[in-house]
């Protein structure tokens, strides 16, 4: 099965700047894959040259099987592409902004924007510069959606939506994958990614950290272990240990972080005669903020 | 072939249009019906003579008070290609990267449109923008022959479509130096920049003889600075500025198709 999108070693440098580098990805049809990134990292830039909006200066991408370059018409029929900074014509409303995208999209798409429209409780009848942020965002949506296009390139798709909207589209994004289309998305807040991914990259300077399944990134997230003991404890053992920092250790109750194997930590700590044990994995928030941060070994050092 | 593009551009610049052809065709008219009380002013005419470098700066050479004169003088040499270029340089800058400025231009280029399409398009909203200043401003300057001003509606023709062209030729200039530079002031620098280098090259050289062999690398010169609101258009005319024209636009697909966009 062809992938919805494949990069090998796609990257982008302005001058001696370097937007994106040795960027490889596959996401299959029918997934939702989420692209994460702190601002700047080079997810807008990455987007762009799977849109062919610009050429990629090392490396390719196919899309839908496709050449971004060579075969972009065919390729912008079928994907629908919400901007991160989406500009509409100020002086259009968003009905003309849709009369005028059926035009060029077809007439049937003209019936699937009224009813997106509907639905997003867009504001159609006011000239879009009149229109808040969250209001044009939808405008957008709806724009990038009436087409039914096969892939959903969407970039910071739900910034300025009310949580109500933000459910909505999420429940629309659900809706488009069961129908086997994919949704590649790119955000910065990983909240919406994990609510709605499948699996995610993340992309710091340029470069891909990691790519995996919400689940098993997880999984590999630090462990936070709290034991309680009667008297004081000294941290030197467990400091001896690899993967393992000492959070604190006063009166009797130790706190660690534990990225590598459980059991030598479990060993010492039973060697102590814990009074009480608590373990669980770090929030996946820290984990990446600590991937964001571009610790070498996630989870070994941050905090 | 589709339209979709050039009208969508013709209508977010209706109302700076509309206000170029009413100013315009105020002005030709208030042009046009002053001819009489100037036709035989001996003192204007030796005012313009007495400093030839001075009105040739202005595009005015030889007799102002003739009919070719005054056109020359007050419309065609000067007045028109200033409005015209005003537009189509404006257009051009605007209309790739004055666009993707803005971040609309992305919204054209996700299409499913050829970006080649989309040059061709923009050029024939340019050629329509360009093309309604030369008709209004022609047809009231065929109106003169109710004062006076004994114009053929063959040669009117002939130099609003050559007037047309030059302003194409530039607003192309802008367009290419937009989708080569991606910013529209840069765009409209370079385009007006060689413009005014132009203007000055065929206005002089009829009075300034160093000047002389360079006129005809002055699209001006090929337009509206060789006597042609008298004498015609001559083929030679026509090709030159189609030429370049052609040239230009062929120029504007190739930097597009390969334009990094926002």
């Amino acid at each position: 099965m062809t992938a919805a999108i494949q990069t090998s070693g796609l990257g982008k440098t302005y001058g001696s700047t370097v937007a994106v580098s040795d960027l490889d990805l596959v996401v299959e049809p029918g997934e939702v894959y989420g692209f994460l990134g702190p601002n700047g990292a080079g997810k807008t830039t990455t987007i762009r040259m799977l849109l062919a909006l610009q050429r990629p200066t090392a490396g390719g991408a196919s899309i839908l099987g496709l050449d971004p370059w060579r075969e972009s018409v065919d390729l912008h029929r079928r994907v629908g592409y919400l901007p991160g900074d989406l500009e509409l014509y100020p002086r259009m409303t968003g009905r003309q902004h849709l009369e005028w995208f059926a035009r060029i999209r077809g007439e049937e798409s003209l019936a699937r924007a009224r009813e997106l429209s509907e639905r997003f409780d867009v504001v159609l009848d006011r000239p879009t510069h009149e229109l808040s942020k969250g209001n044009r965002q939808k405008v957008g949506l709806v724009l990038a959606l009436m087409h039914s296009p096969e892939l959903l390139v969407l970039d910071e798709p739900t910034s300025g939506l009310d949580p109500l909207m933000q459910h909505e589209f999420e429940k629309l994004v659900h809706e488009v994958v069961a129908e086997g289309r994919t949704v590649f998305l790119s955000s910065h807040e990983l909240d919406e990614v994990q609510r709605l991914a499948d699996r995610v990259a993340i992309i710091r300077s340029g470069r891909l950290v990691a790519t995996d399944s919400v689940e098993s990134l997880r999984r590999s997230a630090p462990q936070r272990v709290e034991a309680w003991f009667a008297t004081p404890v000294d941290p030197a053992p467990f400091t001896a240990l690899a993967g393992v920092r000492v959070l604190s250790a006063e009166d009797g109750h130790l706190v660690l972080r534990v990225s590598g194997g459980i059991a030598p930590v479990l060993r010492e700590i039973a060697a102590l005669e814990p009074l009480d044990l608590l373990a669980r994995h770090a929030d996946l928030d820290e984990l990446f903020l600590d991937l964001y941060r571009g610790s070498e070994k996630a989870g070994d050092d941050a905090d | 072939m589709r339209t979709e593009i050039a009208r969508l551009d013709l209508g977010i610049r209706r109302r700076l249009m509309i206000g170029y052809l009413v100013g315009m065709a105020l002005y030709t008219f208030i042009v046009v019906a002053m001819y009489p009380a100037f036709k035989d002013s001996e003192s204007l005419n030796k005012l313009i003579q007495a400093d030839s470098t001075a009105a040739a700066l202005f595009g005015v050479s030889g007799s102002i008070t003739s009919v070719g004169g005054w056109l020359n003088g007050n419309i065609y040499a000067n007045f028109l290609p200033l409005i015209m270029l005003l537009l189509t340089v404006g257009y051009g800058a605007s209309s790739l990267a004055g666009q993707d400025e803005e971040g609309t231009l992305c919204l054209l280029a996700t299409l499913p449109i050829p970006r080649s399409r989309i040059v061709l398009q923009k050029i024939g909203a340019m050629g329509a923008q360009g093309a309604a200043l030369a008709v209004v401003v022609g047809a009231f300057v065929l109106l003169g022959n109710s004062f006076g001003l004994a114009v053929s509606f063959g040669n009117v023709a002939a130099i609003s479509v050559s007037s047309l062209l030059l302003g194409l030729d530039f607003g192309l200039l802008a367009m290419a130096a937009g989708a080569a530079l991606g910013r529209r002031g840069a765009a409209i620098g370079a385009a007006s920049a060689l413009a005014a280098a132009s203007y000055l090259l065929s206005s002089l050289a009829p009075v300034v003889n160093t000047v002389k062999p360079g006129r005809y690398l002055s699209l001006f010169y090929w337009s509206i600075g060789n006597g042609q609101i008298t004498a015609g258009v001559s083929a030679v005319d026509y090709g030159v500025l189609a030429v370049v024209g052609v040239l230009l636009a062929a120029l504007v697909i190739i930097l597009f198709r390969r334009a990094d966009l926002h």
